[in-house]
């Protein structure tokens, strides 16, 4: 019997050991290249460099200004992010909440504009930016990402925010509490992983977005981390070590954010997922 | 009655105030004056050389500090140019002038996109010995725009890269000089995972470059009047026997029939390949970064089939939208940009081929870089777009739809017989050619 369990416990460890090797396998390979010489990354693949070298690092940081790239990120992923709560928080609430007509039919118009393909939208978008002279500019590409985003969120949370039950917000009301005082006092504290796992779900896409970075923006002061990255590929050659070395840097803000937020996430996900 | 004919002093005064104006428009035509202080947008296309790319930025920098003129230069990656220039038209936010390829340059004039840049072209051309053929031929507009709507500046195409240090060997110290000794060299060296042809057979840019074998060999993709598909031939068939021998040879790299647009690059960069058709950039990678592997690399051009050699080139153009705001500007740094000066330190770094008479005498493409004066070899003795095809637009689609490539892999993927791929290619190019008719 103890043998057996013996047994059921190496047999687990061995396949989350293998899980997590999957799994950071590539990381490990990403970091490992960024630091290799662009001979050794062609011609003698291996596990270990056999010379470090931090050229690649340089090279992003000195002569492409990487830095400015994940600076332009950071801006619009938080501006995206912060944006998208408080407006879908209140769109999300009243869909969940109020009583009115079609609130059905904008429910599933909300998620339909969600399913719309990206592909379809940038050249539509792209003409708004210009008419609105948001072209090239960071806060057009906020207002963009934010036609995606919202929907998104605003569809999440109105699961979160209906596992809330009505009559608490009821008896906060009964004590003074204004509907715009229940929300803010009751419904979002009690969302608070859902609200997380929002906020990580937009930051990571609009962290992450290329497509309509590439047709919005043209300054070298404006581009976003995926898009100084893209510009790394001039030719059929690719320039393996700079592009591993930028994927490093522009993944660390999206680690230490699901590192720190990876509780909220699993509660987020699980919150309103079974009834009682 | 006669007075007519006599020189009055009003006629005097007339025939010079007439002269001067004529004269003076002329010079103004000739030279527009620039509005000091008005702004001018580039969009240059981004190469493989980091040199060349900072060289054209701070050449227009310069140009519109001295006249006056702030510039806008930004540098478009050419793999995203289509989707960039088609929502920049689209939403009437295109530059003052802008780097561009051939496709784009014929598909944007046919909608009216560009101004005609005839006096321009023919003034270019006559300073520097005038326009190689292959190259006037290929970026003529007139019959799609009323005129030439593009600048040339560099061409490219490709180019044969082989290790000379194993080939040299196995006893081929001399470039093959058909696709059928090529695939006997290949096999001579053929030691998996060395292997000796790593031509991709891909749905990608490299993989069409298999069009040009099969023009070789006789095959065409449609008929003379460019409106009938004709991939289904005998000439095809003996190019498709020429694939599946090589292919059953094992002389192909795993995976090539599904390569991106650096699978061959990188089998040559990481020692794995004794072939590849390349612009150049590879050579130049090469040289940066592994030396030894650029020591042991020799360029030439493209073999021929039984019917001679289909070497395509592709020229690169300068072009200015009708929407620009400063059309007078864009001419003149056009022009500027044009000049031997620039040019010449530009080929230095860039992997362009010339594109006029005169530049041929730039240093740069003496016998001494190989890859320069293979790209020299390529503008002088290349073929033009397409050719023995007509290029039209039904060409470009089947071009971009990789009909060549996806009728080889029926054949090396799936085992169909020869016959079998040729009708299905057929039958899809002439699809594509009846959209356009």
């Amino acid at each position: 019997m103890k043998r057996r369990a013996l047994l059921g416990l190496i047999g687990t460890y061995a396949a989350l050991i293998a899980a997590a090797l999957l799994v950071l396998f590539p990381i490990y390979w990403m970091g490992i290249t960024s630091l290799k010489l662009p001979r050794e990354i062609y011609r003698t693949p291996s596990l270990w460099p056999h010379v470090f070298t931090m050229n690649n690092y340089r090279l992003l940081l000195e002569e492409k200004d990487f830095l400015d790239n994940i600076r332009n990120s950071v801006i619009v992923a938080g501006a995206v992010t912060a944006i998208s709560l408080v407006v879908s928080s209140l769109a999300a609430y009243s869909m969940v909440r109020f009583r009115t007509r079609y609130r059905g039919l904008i429910g599933r118009l909300i998620l339909f504009a969600y399913l719309t393909p990206t592909s379809l939208l940038f050249i539509p978008l792209s003409i708004l930016m210009a008419r609105l002279q948001l072209g090239n500019s960071l806060y057009g590409l906020v207002l963009v990402y934010l036609t995606f985003s919202l929907p998104l969120s605003t569809w999440l949370l109105q699961g979160y925010f209906r596992s809330v039950p009505r009559s608490l917000e009821e008896q906060g009301m009964i004590d003074g509490l204004t509907r715009l005082g229940a929300l803010l006092r009751i419904v979002l504290p009690l969302s608070g992983p859902g609200l997380a796992a929002v906020a990580i779900f937009t930051f990571t896409g609009a962290w992450n977005e290329l497509l309509l970075a590439l047709v919005l923006i043209t300054s070298e002061s404006a581009r976003t981390a995926p898009l100084g990255l893209n510009y790394l590929i001039t030719s059929d050659v690719l320039p393996w070590g700079p592009l591993m070395a930028g994927a490093v840097l522009s993944s660390m803000p999206l680690m230490i954010l699901y590192f720190v937020a990876q509780r909220f996430m699993v509660q987020g996900m699980t919150t309103g997922s079974v009834k009682g | 009655m006669k007075q007519h004919g006599h020189l009055t002093r009003r006629r005097i005064i007339q025939a010079t105030l007439a002269g001067t104006t004529a004269l003076a428009t002329r010079s103004a035509l000739a030279a527009p004056a620039l509005v000091k202080g008005s702004k001018l947008t580039y969009w240059g296309g981004l190469i493989f050389s980091d040199k060349a790319n900072k060289m054209l930025v701070e050449t227009i920098k310069k140009w519109g500090a001295d006249n006056g003129i702030q510039t806008d230069v930004v540098m478009i990656n050419q793999n995203e140019t289509v989707q960039k220039v088609s929502a920049a038209v689209a939403s009437n936010a295109m530059p003052d002038a802008l780097d561009l390829g051939l496709d784009l340059l014929l598909l944007l004039s046919r909608q009216g996109v560009f101004i005609t840049l005839d006096d321009l072209y023919t003034s270019v051309g006559k300073a520097q010995g005038g326009w190689f053929p292959a190259v006037a031929s290929a970026t003529d507009t007139t019959k799609v725009a009323g005129g030439r709507t593009g600048l040339p500046f560099g061409i490219t195409g490709n180019l044969l890269l082989r290790r000379n240090d194993v080939l040299s060997k196995a006893g081929f110290a001399k470039a093959p000089a058909t696709w059928e000794e090529l695939a006997t060299q290949a096999a001579a060296v053929n030691k998996p995972p060395f292997y000796g042809l790593g031509l991709a057979l891909s749905n990608v840019g490299d993989g069409n470059t298999q069009i040009g074998v099969l023009q070789s060999y006789g095959g065409r993709i449609a008929d003379d009047t460019g409106t009938k598909a004709a991939i289904k031939s005998d000439a095809t068939r003996e190019y498709l026997r020429w694939v599946k021998n090589a292919w059953d040879k094992k002389l192909f790299p795993p995976g090539n029939t599904t390569w991106d647009g650096a699978g061959d690059n990188n089998a040559y960069l990481s020692g794995q390949a004794a072939f590849i058709a390349n612009t150049g950039s590879v050579g130049i990678a090469a040289k940066n970064q592994d030396p030894e592997l650029f020591q042991g690399t020799l360029y030439s051009a493209l073999p021929a089939g039984p019917k001679g050699t289909v070497s395509p080139t592709d020229p690169n153009v300068r072009a200015i939208p009708k929407a620009s705001k400063n059309p007078d500007a864009a001419r003149a740094l056009l022009e500027h940009l044009a000049q031997p000066e620039f040019m010449s330190a530009y080929y230095a770094e860039a992997i362009y081929g010339p594109v006029l008479q005169g530049q041929s005498t730039f240093k740069t493409f003496g016998p001494q870089d190989a890859i320069h004066s293979g790209l020299l070899d390529l503008v002088q003795r290349g073929t033009a777009p397409a050719f023995p095809d007509v290029y039209n637009a039904a060409y470009a689609d089947a071009y971009n739809n990789f009909v060549v490539p996806k009728m080889i892999q029926r054949v090396v993927i799936d085992s169909w017989d020869f016959d079998r791929a040729m009708d299905e290619a057929q039958k899809q190019t002439q699809a594509i050619y009846d959209k356009y008719k």
